[in-house]
């Protein structure tokens, strides 16, 4: 009983110990923050990532990939069809594209994706990244309105022409040529430019101009091809890896270029993207599928989750997270050495009152009891003030942010760079009972050695301290 | 009928850096239940250190403690630190209460020690009601919630007094109970401590240096060159 009275009155009238506790809390706060936002970041990027990217992906080493895609699909379709909610087959491969200003022209390298945006749209988030120049959200079309042509230099010219001019014929297949027939929803930086400060990025391919995209023909003797675009939407997904690099475009143009058309409407594809149902195990799902397939043309197709093919990515952030957790815990392991120190001036200082415990009956076991109990109280309270505040923190982050902002007169977070609008945030319940059951350890043990001192004075010793 | 505390030629020595200092040399001493020894010597002839081999806060190099003629000074650490709890009740001069807590929670202190949570907060009530009656035997009944540095010296040596009776001890170990204390003060504590020997019939043993107060005792021993030495108190 008299340890946990003389705990309680320790911890209420000690208040250089409390001080000492300040640095454990101060530790489980700053690593609850900063778990909470890097869980957050990286919980983000995982959904911007994932919706990208469909839940499995079937490729094939090749680049011209393969014609029998619904052969393909069926299979799939016959080994986990109740898996499965939707596939969509695509064709992927690496170009450049031009945009073609008045004054010059830009060439930039690119993913090119083919895709029916339907399809496209039901094995992810794609149709909720696609964009119009003023970042309104617009449904993903390949279709070419009719507007793009008569706000078009040539299509103005043709207006104010009377058709039976003998140049309107000539005017009106120049307007086709200034804004082509196929559309193609560029990545919102590739066709953007950025200026640090600026208000408004500068759109270097409005809606409506023209893009050339030149890549690779099929077939063994790589020649470059190529096809004109005009631009109906901008692809803004949050990852700038992406929005960089992918150029979308309709798959049958593409195959038709490419020369893989199949003369039925269809054509080869080198990528299925395969969305699962709702609660179904992806890995187990691509590991069905893989059997599935392998067969009908061994070492041909790849099967990957979404997290296999952005495997290093996902780890990179994994990593920093991991070493900014070893750093942070080492500011509690510092508290530690500060409880230490301060317990063994307590210790010092209450010898006498030691001394008279034992005269009184004390157990050198109940006293140590008093010290390591004194321990975790206060590891308890620095643990619990501290995780408070750390959640405190993690929940009112943005006003902080806010507020900070508006002190120093400068954005502290610059929603610019990540395309958050706020700082986002997630609060893992297992990650916080590891922190705070960390500090608590951390607190216990840099009180063993002072209090395993206390325990083994001499009671007489200890009343001679006078 | 056999002696209530005695002690079979002690010896304990002290090691000053190279040196042993002897400080008791064999001691032997009968005490009889309920009677009242005073312990005189000159400093550093060794009563403190007597009167804590005695109480089991120390242990001897040589000889042995008896209780009602059992040998107490070997037991293992665990039924040493029940004697102490509830055998012997000490006060020491310089009072010693834990300054953060109340003159009663001082009071209550060996029976925490004695009892775990459960069985304390169940007996609560009545340990309480026995250290107020206590306190108020002393004459601290107004001065339960004050804690030491609200007392005078006077005010805390009666509040050790009553803490070195709570846990019912049959032996009081009285290490210079009144020499801190000015003489009006000491003589009350003295008489306080008088009519506890009476009321209660407990054995005392005090150690003082003062011959006026140790002539209040039933029986004064000297403890010279490190042997005890019957004193009467005629001599005094």
């Amino acid at each position: 009983m008299y340890k946990y009275l003389l705990c309680w009155r320790y911890l209420r009238t000690r208040y250089i110990a409390l001080a000492s506790i300040i640095s454990v809390l101060l530790g489980v706060a700053t690593m609850i923050v900063v778990n909470s936002v890097m869980a957050g970041f990286a919980e983000k990027m995982r959904a911007r990532l994932h919706g990208v990217l469909a839940d499995v992906i079937v490729e094939s080493f090749s680049l011209d990939g393969f014609q029998d895609s619904d052969v393909v699909m069926a299979r799939i379709q016959q080994a986990a069809g109740d898996e499965i909610e939707a596939m969509a087959p695509t064709m992927e491969l690496y170009g450049l594209m031009s945009i073609i200003t008045p004054s010059q022209t830009i060439n930039r390298q690119v993913q090119i994706i083919g895709i029916k945006t339907e399809e496209r749209s039901k094995t992810g988030d794609f149709a909720e990244f696609v964009l119009d120049e003023n970042g309104k959200r617009i449904k993903p079309t390949f279709e070419v309105s009719e507007s793009f042509r008569s706000r078009s230099p040539a299509g103005e010219l043709l207006q104010s022409m009377d058709p039976d001019d003998e140049f309107f014929e000539a005017m009106k297949k120049r307007t086709e040529e200034e804004v082509p027939r196929h559309g193609a929803i560029v990545g919102y930086a590739l066709a953007t430019h950025h200026q640090p400060g600026a208000e408004r990025d500068i759109f270097l391919a409005p809606m409506g101009s023209k893009v050339v995209i030149t890549f690779p023909s099929a077939g063994r003797t790589i020649t470059a091809r190529q096809g004109a675009f005009a631009v109906t939407g901008f692809f803004q997904s949050g990852m700038s890896e992406y929005d960089s690099m992918h150029v979308y475009v309709p798959i049958e143009y593409l195959q038709q270029l490419r020369g893989l058309e199949d003369g039925k409407g269809g054509g080869a594809v080198n990528q299925i993207q395969i969305k699962a149902k709702a609660g179904v195990d992806i890995n187990t799902l691509s590991e069905k599928v893989r059997k599935a397939i392998d067969p009908m043309r061994p070492m041909f197709f790849v099967v990957r989750t979404w997290e296999q093919k952005q495997g290093p990515l996902l780890a990179a952030v994994a990593i920093e997270q991991s070493i900014l957790n070893i750093l942070l815990f080492f500011i509690i392991a510092v508290a530690g050495f500060g409880i230490l120190a301060i317990f063994f001036m307590i210790v010092v200082e209450k010898t006498r009152d030691i001394g008279i415990l034992k005269a009184l009956g004390a157990s050198t076991v109940g006293i140590r009891g008093i010290f390591l109990g004194y321990g975790l109280s206060l590891g308890l309270v620095g643990a619990g003030v501290g995780m408070a505040i750390g959640l405190l923190f993690v929940h009112y982050i943005n006003d902080v942010e806010q507020w900070l902002s508006s002190l120093t007169g400068h954005k502290v977070f610059d929603d610019s760079i990540y395309y958050f609008k706020e700082i986002p945030t997630l609060v893992e319940p297992f990650t916080v009972a590891w922190i705070v059951g960390g500090a608590l350890l951390i607190a216990v043990a840099a009180s063993v050695w002072p209090a395993q001192r206390a325990a083994r004075l001499h009671p007489v010793q200890a009343l001679r301290n006078d | 009928m056999k002696a209530h505390l005695a002690t079979n030629g002690l010896e304990k020595s002290y090691r000053k850096g190279k040196n042993r200092v002897p400080v008791l040399q064999g001691v032997d001493l009968e005490v009889e239940r309920g009677e009242f020894v005073a312990v005189v010597g000159a400093s550093g002839s060794g009563k403190s250190t007597m009167l804590h081999v005695l109480g089991l806060l120390d242990a001897p190099d040589a000889g042995e403690v008896l209780l009602n003629g059992q040998r107490i000074d070997s037991l293992p650490d665990r039924k040493r630190d029940a004697h102490r709890n509830g055998t012997f009740g000490f006060v020491f001069q310089f009072y010693h209460l834990l300054p953060e807590l109340t003159a009663i929670e001082n009071v209550l202190m060996p029976l925490m020690i004695r009892h775990g949570v459960l069985s304390y907060l169940s007996k609560r009530g009545r340990f309480r009601a026995e250290a107020i009656e206590l306190l108020e035997r002393v004459g601290l009944g107004h001065r339960l919630q004050h804690t030491p540095n609200e007392l005078s010296g006077g005010e805390i040596q009666r509040a050790a007094i009553a803490r070195s009776l709570i846990g019912g001890p049959s032996l009081l170990l009285l290490d210079e109970p009144t020499g801190n204390l000015d003489a009006t003060t000491g003589q009350g504590v003295l008489e306080l401590l008088c009519d506890l020997n009476r009321e209660r019939g407990l054995t005392m043993m005090m150690v003082t240096h003062d011959p006026q107060i140790a002539a209040r005792a039933d029986r004064i021993v000297r403890l010279a060159d490190g042997r005890i030495e019957e004193w009467a108190p005629a001599l005094a």
